[in-house]
């Protein structure tokens, strides 16, 4: 009879397990001595405080996408959510006179509708979520360009600018709140009965069903996460200018897209890690970071990221992943020898 | 008009009556931890209709996809024709190229693509680089005269009649030149004038010296339409031999009647209140007017062929297949059962025939796996997972079931059929659950772990639990249960138990031969 130490080991003697399981840590440690050793610019305290503060927003908007993916769906509308986000929020507050906290806590709000009307669409409506999702992503972009004609709204108060420039001490605000977020995040996804239910209905829905969870309700959940976060990435983004502007999003779909895959989550569903997404999200910007201290024209970073995309869903999509290493397959022949 | 199908005096020069079209030596087939062929020999002439008979899991379909090269044989050799195969490199291409065809009881059709289409799929004649469809529609209609029937072959396949789905199969595996035809439960889903259809075809297609291997659990159908017989138990060759030499008695003694090769444990006879009873339940096109009841500490089987209406039974019973009529009660309390997180408060359990698809989560370890239904008994300050103490729960249930195993947090997908059954047997023994649903419990697993699974439904019973079983394997059912309810068509023909509880008088039923 073994006992309950013996078989509650999560390693066990496998390193191999626990250096796959955070290799993107190792490789953005690894990406970060490189720089730092060859880029006299990159490692000063300036540039990665920098760093930290330019992924913190993207990095809350890929931690909201971050769900979505975890249930085995695509929510395409964060870029016109952002963009919405954002428009209304400067429309509010200047154009209406509003004070600014009823005004945040209206236009998230809307963003979480947004989340809610995407999942509803997938769920009951049964809609492949790519459609559905591109498909409210054009209805919230034409509200948007309809509000405000296009044209940016600024004026906002300066002491908003706080949200995304801020410090506390000597940390960047949106740094304390892009960890304060995760942490939160973590808590729910690994210690909470929902939490641990996204990962389940996106590793196997009807197993999860059969086993009574309730999977319209945690669908629809991870489509109003991934509304109400990109709701506050968006916040953030426009703390920075102080004006409100339609296209604040556009070209970000692809970049939280590929922070999610890079951190480690499986684009099948029912695996990842809040704080891969973090890391993914470090990752990409030490790169671009990197590129523009180089002095290299800054449209080579969309074919850089796109290689980087490209590598990461091969190797995900074309390994699967070696449930059992080498060492542990002579354990299991033990044991069913026994 | 010429008919290049019906030419069967001077168009068959290669025809040899002589040597056998497909020829198996010392067939034995291995998967991890089960034999599931043992040294089988199988001999096929042409212009022979050959019954390929046996039990569930007998190894008839492992058979036939060695004959196929969907499965490459652990040990054995293949002729084909007299040629002998390389095994190494055999696929169902290379099969397909030299003449041998499958046909499955499931559709494996284009739904909305045309009978015409469909038949000729891959191998279009074409005109100029585009696809010829006149003579196509020609050598359509040719191959209907040859088969003698007359199926539209110009509407979406999913028009059709279930029958005339199976004419479009048929037909779409004779088109090509083959010579091999295996018919893998056909008519299991067909009536019984359809059926006579089929044999007519088949009588067709021997006269053409082809050769045709007929699954069917039907004993009768093997008498009417097989020239030989070969019969499969457990994976081990039983018999083979002429229909004309045997009876109907003696083929099921041969199927049936084996030293027993898996011993059930004593059936528990102490039994309690009522705790599931189900007054005429109906759902459309599933079953229809089902009654059965089972008390606490009894066992009940439902038996029934494939496509009887016992898997949506269940899952009715368990809130996932809609019902329009008919009661449930629960220890006697009428309910409706709107989902299964309902069912499972109400204290159901269901461990389903897909466990891989349907049970678990496979890329989920241990743990998650067996605390999956119960995660809110693990709760600390209210709101938080407890993973120690689910850790704790997981390991004293899984320790209990004797799982193989090395550690809590390894995938389930590792775990062998019978392991990663038991998980999900305790799943809801770790919730608690009175009434247990096991749907093909034992299938694809092991003789040795089906008698570990026997162990634990004996104990659960012993325990006051009720217990539904759906099983193909008769034999299982009897070991098991102590009534059984036998289903055809989705209507309950017979119950059983007792003196009664015999293999015979249930197939009678279960073949809607009437056992009453």
């Amino acid at each position: 009879m073994s006992t309950f130490e013996e078989k509650s080991k999560r390693y066990g003697k496998s390193w191999r397990s626990f250096i796959r399981d955070w290799i993107m840590l190792f490789l953005l440690i690894a990406l970060v001595v490189i720089f730092s050793i060859t880029l006299s610019t990159f490692r000063t305290s300036d540039n990665l405080m920098n760093i930290l503060r330019q992924t913190a927003f993207t990095a809350i908007i890929a931690m909201g996408e971050f769900f979505v993916i975890l249930i085995g769906q695509m929510d395409m509308s964060i870029s016109s959510t952002i963009g919405m986000v954002s428009i209304f929020f400067a429309g509010f507050v200047v154009k209406m006179g509003m004070p600014i906290w009823i005004a945040i806590i209206l236009v998230l709000l809307m963003s979480a509708l947004a989340g809610l009307i995407n999942g509803i669409l997938v769920v009951y409506g049964k809609m492949p979520s790519f459609i559905a999702t591109l498909v409210t992503m054009n209805i919230i972009k034409g509200i948007n360009y309809l509000y405000s004609r296009g044209l940016p709204i600024s004026g906002l108060p300066d002491g908003f600018n706080f949200l995304g420039s801020g410090y506390i001490g000597i940390v960047p605000f949106p740094v304390i709140l892009m960890f304060i977020v995760a942490i939160i995040l973590f808590i729910i996804t690994a210690h909470t009965a929902v939490g641990r239910s996204f990962y389940a209905v996106g590793g196997n829905l009807e197993a999860s069903k059969l086993s009574g969870i309730n999977v319209v309700f945690v669908s629809i959940l991870a489509f109003v996460f991934s509304g109400v976060l990109s709701g506050v990435g968006a916040l953030g983004l426009t703390a920075k200018t102080l004006s409100g502007n339609v296209s604040l999003g556009e070209n970000l779909l692809f970049d939280v897209m590929t922070i999610v895959v890079l951190g480690g989550t499986s684009l099948t569903g029912g695996r990842g890690r809040i704080f891969g997404v973090v890391i993914g999200a470090l990752f990409l910007q030490v790169i671009s970071n990197a590129m523009v201290l180089m002095g290299i024209n800054t449209y080579w970073q969309w074919v850089v990221k796109g290689i980087i995309l490209i590598i990461v869903v091969l190797i995900d999509s074309n390994t699967k992943r070696e449930v059992v290493t080498t060492s542990q397959k002579a354990r299991i022949a033990s044991v069913e020898e026994k | 008009m010429t008919n290049r199908f019906q030419s069967d005096t001077d168009d068959t020069p290669k025809l040899n009556k002589t040597v056998p079209l497909i020829e198996l030596r010392n067939c034995t087939m291995e998967f991890p931890g089960v034999r599931a062929l043992d040294n089988v020999n199988f001999t096929l002439m042409p212009g022979e209709s050959h019954g390929l008979v046996g039990e569930n899991g007998a190894g008839k379909s492992t058979l036939s996809k060695c004959i196929t090269g969907e499965y490459r044989m652990t040990k054995g050799e293949l002729f084909v024709e007299g040629q002998k195969i390389k095994l190494s490199s055999y696929s169902i291409k290379e099969s397909q190229n030299l003449g041998i065809q499958i046909v499955h009881q499931e559709f494996q059709l284009m739904s909305e693509m045309t009978g015409l289409e469909n038949i000729f799929i891959g191998h279009y004649s074409r005109k100029g680089g585009l696809i010829d469809w006149k003579a196509l529609n020609n050598k359509a209609k040719e191959l209907m005269d040859f088969l003698q029937c007359d199926v539209n072959l110009n509407i979406p396949v999913h028009y059709l009649r279930t029958a005339e789905k199976q004419i479009i199969q048929l037909a779409k595996a004779v088109q090509s030149k083959s010579k091999v035809l295996i018919l893998d439960e056909l008519t299991s889903v067909l009536q019984e004038k359809d059926i006579q259809n089929i044999f007519r075809i088949i009588d067709i297609l021997k006269k053409r010296g082809m050769g045709i291997i007929y699954i069917s659990h039907r004993l009768n159908e093997i008498f009417e339409c097989c020239d030989s017989y070969t019969v499969l138990c457990d994976g081990r060759h039983i018999n083979s031999g002429n229909v004309s030499d045997i009876d109907q008695q003696k083929l099921i003694k041969m199927i049936i009647g084996r030293e027993l090769t898996q011993v059930y444990p004593s059936i528990n006879a102490d039994f309690g209140d009522i705790m599931l009873e189900v007054k005429g339940l109906t759902a459309p096109k599933a079953f229809k007017n089902i009654d059965f009841y089972v008390r606490s500490g009894e066992v009940i089987g439902l038996a029934g062929l494939v496509g009887a209406g016992k898997t949506e039974l269940i899952q009715a019973i368990f809130g996932v297949h809609p019902v329009i009529s008919g009661k449930i009660f629960v220890k006697g309390k009428e309910v409706k059962i709107k989902n299964p997180w309902h069912a499972i408060q109400l204290g159901l359990g269901y461990v389903p025939d897909d466990r891989r698809s349907l049970g678990l989560i496979l890329k989920f370890d241990i743990k998650e796996n067996t605390i999956l239904p119960s995660m809110n008994k693990f709760k600390k300050m209210r709101f938080f997972q407890d993973h120690k103490a689910e850790a704790k729960a997981a390991f004293d249930i899984n320790e209990k079931l004797g799982l193989n195993y090395y550690s809590l947090f390894q995938e389930v997908e590792t775990l062998s059929g019978g392991n990663q059954q038991k998980i999900v047997i305790a799943k809801w023994m770790l919730q608690n659950s009175q009434i247990f649903l096991l749907d093909e419990p034992t299938r694809g697993i092991d003789v040795g772990a089906k008698f570990e699974i026997y162990k634990l439904i004996k104990d659960l019973t012993k325990q006051g639990k009720s217990v539904i079983i759906v099983s193909p394997e008769l034999e299982e059912l009897i070991g098991l249960c102590n009534r059984i309810y036998i289903i055809y068509e989705g209507m309950i023909m017979d119950t059983v138990e007792g003196e009664r509880k015999r293999q015979e008088v249930i197939i009678h039923s279960l073949l809607g031969v009437n056992g009453k």
